[in-house]
């Protein structure tokens, strides 16, 4: 698991790095005479990374429609609605969170297109919220290693109707692979503003938040597959 | 210009993921406490006494005996399964004779959630002491009879 998370991390890294990368070819675009016409519309997708990821990590079940909609040239109105059941598994305590999430704000396409190409290295912001259920599935209490009482307790206690509000920056990419069907990759660094904690326990999963880090941060990343339906086009 | 702002944006980014990668994978904070046994002189209340070597078995327990040397204070740990933990104090006095006394401590234990890393602890409510015998022991004394940190002794030995 530990492996897993760190190859996630370097992945996403490296995603980071391709998108500097790819800011190099902007230097040679420049714009032509004729009136390039922007297409508008409804996007809409789902995430493809919970459903791929179903197939070898059984302890994480969910899954997100993506959507946008374009309002200026550069600035589209973003969403994210999603479900998540997300056991996690530490030294001394197991629990699953359950739950579905909205996710809502903008993103801003800081790539300057060739011609009629609709891609997008965008940044965005998010306000997200979540309602959710804690149940701590097994716990073993932390005591001195002398005694060897280490006797995991299976609980099953769950805790009900917590939720969580958190702010979100979302850097991505979108490309326009086949006619109107987009493949995007975006990473986002969240933070927690205010969150409903169970009794006797804590939030440590969030679904759509991910990992609850120590000081209420998180990151998340989703790889998107998603479909324009064009409604009108403008020359800009 | 359009590439210096998502250079800013990016190094932002890069900031909050590593800020995020702090370490909570490791248990620093303070888990289940010991049962903290101070040693008193039992002809003047106020003076600490040293033993000069004592084990102590923990009833029930397969592992060896705990074992302290000329010290007037030691930390022993309780069972978070059970209402109980049974010592059998043995003290090994200069001239080789083992004399030994039972303590046993109940309480009420409660389980206390602590962090993702650490899980949960064990604190003790209702502490009592009963000893069997005064062989070497002549009183008990409780300090506290909530054992939830290691700040300072439970529990008075009087020998």
């Amino acid at each position: 698991m530990k492996l897993v998370h760190m190859l996630k991390y370097f992945i996403n890294i490296l995603f980071l790095f391709s998108c500097i990368v790819s800011f190099s070819q902007k230097y040679d675009s420049q714009s032509t005479d004729t009136i390039i016409k922007n297409k508008y519309g409804l996007r809409v997708g789902i995430d493809v990374f919970n459903p791929v990821n179903a197939f070898f990590d059984e302890d994480r079940k969910g899954l997100e429609l993506v959507g946008d909609f374009r309002i200026s040239k550069k600035l589209y109105v973003a969403a994210e609605l999603g479900y998540l059941e997300n056991t996690t598994s530490e030294d001394f305590i197991n629990f699953t969170t359950d739950g579905s999430y909205l996710k809502a704000g903008v993103d801003y396409n800081a790539y300057e297109n060739w011609l009629n190409m609709e891609n997008a290295i965008y940044v965005g912001f998010r306000y997200g919220y979540s309602t959710f259920s804690q149940t701590l599935n097994s716990f073993t209490v932390n005591n001195d290693a002398f005694l060897d009482d280490f006797a995991t307790v299976e609980n099953g206690q769950k805790f009900d109707n917590l939720n969580a509000h958190w702010a979100e920056i979302v850097l991505g990419i979108k490309a326009e692979v086949l006619n109107n069907l987009y493949l995007g990759f975006s990473f986002s660094g969240k933070k927690i503003i205010a969150t409903k904690e169970p009794e006797g326990f804590k939030n440590l999963f969030v679904p759509g938040f991910n990992r609850v880090f120590l000081n209420n941060s998180g990151f998340g990343f989703n790889y998107t597959i998603s479909y324009l339906i064009p409604l009108y086009k403008k020359d800009k | 210009m359009k590439i210096n702002f998502i250079r800013v944006l990016l190094i932002i980014i890069t900031f909050i993921t590593i800020n995020s990668c702090e370490r909570d994978d490791i248990c620093i904070d303070e888990i289940t406490p010991h049962l903290i046994v101070r040693f008193y002189d039992n002809d003047n209340n106020t003076l600490f006494k040293k033993f000069s070597q004592l084990s102590v078995k923990v009833m029930g327990i397969e592992n060896d005996s705990l074992s302290f040397s000329s010290t007037d204070s030691i930390l022993i740990p309780l069972k978070v399964t059970d209402n109980s933990t049974q010592f059998i104090l043995t003290l090994d006095s200069d001239q080789n004779t083992f004399i030994r006394d039972t303590l046993t401590v109940n309480y009420d234990p409660s389980n206390v959630f602590v962090g993702r890393s650490c899980g949960f602890k064990t604190i003790f409510n209702n502490t009592n002491y009963l000893l069997d015998s005064n062989n070497w022991i002549h009183n008990v004394e409780t300090i506290t009879q909530t054992i939830d940190n290691e700040t300072g002794a439970h529990v008075k030995i009087f020998h």
